[in-house]
């Protein structure tokens, strides 16, 4: 019996490799690229429509991938509010992944595009281990997800930068303190940006655009 | 549950880079970073199943926790993180925070997943 030391190399190592080569495939487009994550239901769509709106009247281009395990339900919603999108479907698969974003880029213009929402499939575990190849990442939570929800996600909220609490405006309605979800987020990410905003009525919307560099970056100077 | 994606590419990588030696595999080491998000129970029961009908068939997945080292850029701090271990969250949780001067910190290492090494049994063993 002997043992036999190996390259030591990630598991994942095709994975990270892609996402780097999507990283450097947006960045040479100068696009923006942003990864939202977050359970089912939190509000991504709805937040990706509201900055889409926000965009739009200053010619910002903007490039959408919309993922659900089935259905194209959040891809029209994003064709509708006037982006370049794309409906992936994991097919029961409960993340997206840099190879399936890698595809899905064909798909698109993506030169001609400033600002890319890649919106992974509903699930708040799994997508965490697959790095696409984003700027930015963003966890989006709903208050009727309940005020525990950093505590029973803390490996996930110590590692994200940006979190956004939506739907705000129900809050008192569900029995839910805001404060507290936002007071654990700060004790395990002291440095992380946490959001509140209410996407269905637009509120904190500019917050969200500011924090995820969104109006410094793609709004051109001459739009007008 | 992701874990099954990943022990696939562990099968995959596992059998490639264990061709030039021969023998029964007993027990496979991987090195977890203790910032990775992946369940040790459901990683092994996923390896169990993928490993069937392969020379990996039957070797125990050992998972080896490491640490995460974080680096400072405002007091040149390195090393481990401080761990958020109270009450609330039942576990140890690493805070990505300067121990020193608790300045925003870039993570060095802790979200890996890597085969460190195999332990074979090849025939000679029983002589």
């Amino acid at each position: 019996m002997h043992d036999v030391r190996l390259h030591g190399e990630e598991v994942l190592k095709r994975q990270l490799e892609l996402a780097e080569e999507n990283r450097k495939r947006f960045s040479a487009a100068g696009v923006r690229a942003i990864s939202l994550m977050g359970a089912i239901g939190s509000g991504k769509t709805s937040i990706v429509e509201r900055l889409i709106a926000r965009l739009k009247p200053l010619h910002v281009r903007i490039g959408t991938i919309a993922a659900d395990s089935a259905g194209d339900d959040d891809h029209r919603r994003f064709v509708a509010a006037g982006a370049e999108s794309v409906n992936l479907n994991t097919q029961d698969d409960c993340h997206l992944d840099a190879h399936r974003v890698n595809h899905a880029v064909e798909h698109l213009p993506i030169d001609d595009l400033d600002v890319l929402f890649i919106e992974n499939v509903g699930n708040l575990i799994c997508p965490a281990d697959f790095p696409l190849g984003a700027a930015k990442e963003v966890v989006v939570i709903s208050v009727t997800e309940g005020d525990d929800m950093v505590r029973k996600h803390p490996k996930i909220f110590a590692q994200t930068d940006i979190v956004v609490i939506n739907k705000i405006d129900l809050a008192d309605a569900v029995g839910v303190d805001v404060r507290r979800i936002a007071e654990d987020y700060a004790s395990i990410n002291p440095h992380g940006v946490c959001l509140m905003t209410d996407a269905r009525h637009d509120v904190g919307m500019d917050e969200v655009a500011r924090a995820l560099g969104i109006e410094c970056t793609s709004i051109p100077s001459q739009a007008s | 549950m992701h874990e099954y994606s990943i022990a696939s590419e562990l099968v995959k990588a596992l059998l490639e880079q264990l061709e030039p030696h021969p023998g029964r595999i007993t027990h496979v080491f991987v090195q977890k970073g203790e910032l990775r998000i992946l369940s040790d129970p459901a990683l092994r029961t996923a390896f169990e199943l993928l490993a069937r009908g392969t020379r990996l068939e039957g070797a125990d997945l050992v998972i080896e926790l490491v640490p995460a080292r974080i680096a400072c850029p405002a007091c040149g701090y390195e090393g481990p993180a401080d761990h958020a271990d109270d009450e609330v969250f039942h576990y140890a949780i690493p805070v990505l925070s300067c121990p020193t001067c608790d300045s925003a910190v870039k993570v060095l290492s802790g979200r890996e997943l890597c085969v460190d090494r195999v332990t074979v049994e090849t025939d000679d063993d029983e002589h």
